[in-house]
């Protein structure tokens, strides 16, 4: 059995330890200078792929699988391996956070994981940040997609006002708007009604609709 | 019949006037009274001025006490946050590492006034209405207290990573679930509803919901001192339903509006009460019309099912809901009257 095939084995257990316990192995003979491009972005690019369309993908299957993405980055990052990462261009930079009056992190720091795993420069501005705070960092940092989370129905709505001040400030179409969260599965027809330009089932999803939003971004600037 | 005769009756399999019905409207009492949140979820009798106008308006066969978990966080030390039309939410939990469980001090349900607060709440609900309709008390179960206390990463993550160490926090957990339920019990539910978040197919894998959550049920159910619904958490159950079966003091289940129901009979079996009724999600957006077609379906789907009850699917009713679309499960259970429910 393949490592990618038995690094998806683990996380459909739910199965950290083991994931770490392959990891490792495989680290031990080929070092870490490749374990993201060879092993886990196939991993999640798999995962993603086959359940970014279906709730079949438990959270804690999702957990396991930015865990795995998470400490493949530490331990890259303490052998100082990754300037060596070969294959994984800079991406981005995006900004992320949960809307005002949201506290639900999880989502955002799975979502945060993935991106940073798949080379994204990734801004996490946190929990209850404002409208004004999201676009403002976006302006600082060129960013041209920020993903919002919220939970419920009730803070969902609280991106309305983040959709208000992209469109106030001119940047309809050069910032693209990422929504997340339970509530978006579930309610599919909050992402209009909230003026989002895309979602995604689960975490998995996010970094294949961040990559649209980018390209998006891009062709609307050069239409323009 | 009233209420408390009808649903009785659906418990036992008995022949019913209507159908029974049960819409989970904590947090609308609120909306119908215009209290403050704050107030409505920290006094008791503000809350039960809720329940009374939601008794007058929508005329269900159950009351709910108040279901606002974070509450139950707040009880250990976390902060309480209150915002926009909903119940509240929990800003940062008391603890953030697993270490912190060894030293944690325990709220007592007879002294604490956030746990207190859940037990007046009933007891003001039973003296008003109790002649009338059963009072249900939505419990936290012993597998997801820890959600509350450390928040949701970080009990995922101490269960994926350290199991041991997860199953001796669970084991403390059981007997705080013991002792509010049977709290509840004492101030006058009928019956507590547990909304089961760790043994959710959309949260964990069957493995952790057999071996890791189900024993700590097994274990903690027996020592109730009521019957006990076993709630979806808002996600399809069906593919673990068959793990909440079998267990002492539960009287039903409550599923997903995607759950198939005739499925969910074969699990359950027959003795069981299955609660089913259209998403809160879809509540505030549907016309009344279309949600009373929902409960048609449901009903029509159900017309040889004595055990079944027609409630909400999911948390809360959103604050959000026109009234009318609350009152069109009503209206299409007395649709039904006169036909035909097997006695």
């Amino acid at each position: 059995m393949d490592i990618q095939r038995e690094l998806l084995d683990t996380v459909l257990r739910a199965d950290q330890a083991g994931a770490n316990a392959l990891l490792d192995a495989w680290a031990a003979e080929h070092g870490y200078g490749r374990l993201l491009v060879d092993v886990v972005e196939p991993m999640l690019e798999y995962v993603g792929r086959t359940y970014m369309d279906s709730q079949s993908v438990t959270l804690a299957q999702a957990y396991v699988a930015g865990m795995i993405a998470e400490d493949a980055l530490n331990k890259m990052v303490a052998q100082n391996r990754r300037g060596q990462a070969e294959n994984v261009s800079p991406r981005g930079p995006v900004v992320i956070g949960n809307i005002e009056e949201d506290f639900h992190a999880l989502g955002r720091r799975m979502v945060g994981t993935f991106l940073t795993a798949e080379g994204w420069q990734v801004h996490d501005l946190g929990n209850d940040v404002s409208a004004q705070q999201f676009v403002d960092k976006a302006q600082e940092v060129g960013a041209r997609v920020i993903g919002v989370s919220a939970m419920m129905t009730t803070t969902a709505r609280n991106i309305g006002h983040l959709r208000a001040e992209i469109d106030r400030r001119g940047l309809t179409g050069r910032i693209q708007l990422a929504v997340g969260g339970a509530i978006f599965v579930l309610c599919p027809e909050l992402v209009q009604e909230v003026g989002g330009d895309g979602t995604a089932q689960n975490a998995l999803g996010a970094t294949r609709l961040f990559e649209q939003l980018w390209q998006r971004s891009l062709e609307r600037e050069a239409g323009a | 019949m009233n209420g408390i005769e009808r649903v009785q009756a659906t418990l036992t399999g008995q022949a019913v006037d209507r159908r029974a019905v049960a819409p989970v409207l904590s947090l609308y009492g609120a909306r119908l009274t215009g209290c403050p949140l704050d107030r409505y979820y920290t006094d008791s009798e503000f809350y039960a001025r809720g329940q009374a106008a939601v008794a007058d308006l929508f005329q269900p066969d159950l009351l709910f006490s108040s279901f606002s978990f974070a509450s139950v966080g707040a009880a250990f030390g976390g902060n309480l946050f209150f915002s926009g039309n909903q119940a509240p939410n929990l800003r940062r939990p008391a603890i953030l590492s697993p270490e912190e469980w060894d030293t944690l001090v325990w709220p007592r349900h007879d002294t604490n006034p956030h746990l207190l607060y859940f037990q007046e709440t009933i007891q003001r609900l039973v003296e008003a209405h109790g002649s009338e309709v059963l009072v249900a008390a939505p419990v936290v179960p012993p597998f997801d207290v820890p959600t509350l206390v450390m928040g949701i990463e970080g009990w995922l993550r101490l269960v994926l990573t350290d199991r041991s160490r997860a199953r001796g926090v669970l084991e403390k957990c059981v007997p705080f679930f013991v002792e509010m339920a049977n709290s509840y019990f004492e101030a006058g539910a009928a019956c507590v509803v547990a909304p089961c978040g760790f043994m959710s197919p959309s949260v964990v894998t069957r493995d952790i919901a057999e071996h890791f959550s189900r024993p700590a049920l097994a274990a903690a159910l027996p020592q109730l001192k009521g019957p006990i619904v076993l709630h979806h958490v808002g996600a399809p159950m069906l593919a673990h339903l068959d793990l909440l079966t079998g267990l002492p003091s539960t009287l039903g289940l409550a599923v997903d509006r995607q759950d198939d129901l005739d499925q969910a009979r074969a699990i359950a079996g027959p003795d069981l009460t299955i609660f089913g009724g259209p998403s809160v999600f879809r509540m505030p957006g549907y016309t009344a019309s279309e949600i009373e077609a929902d409960c048609r379906a449901l009903l029509e789907n159900r017309r040889q099912d004595a055990r079944f009850i027609l409630c909400t699917a999911g948390p809360d009713v959103p604050w959000e809901t026109p009234p009318e679309n609350i009152q069109a499960l009503r209206r299409t259970a007395e649709s039904f009257s006169g036909r035909s429910v097997p006695a």
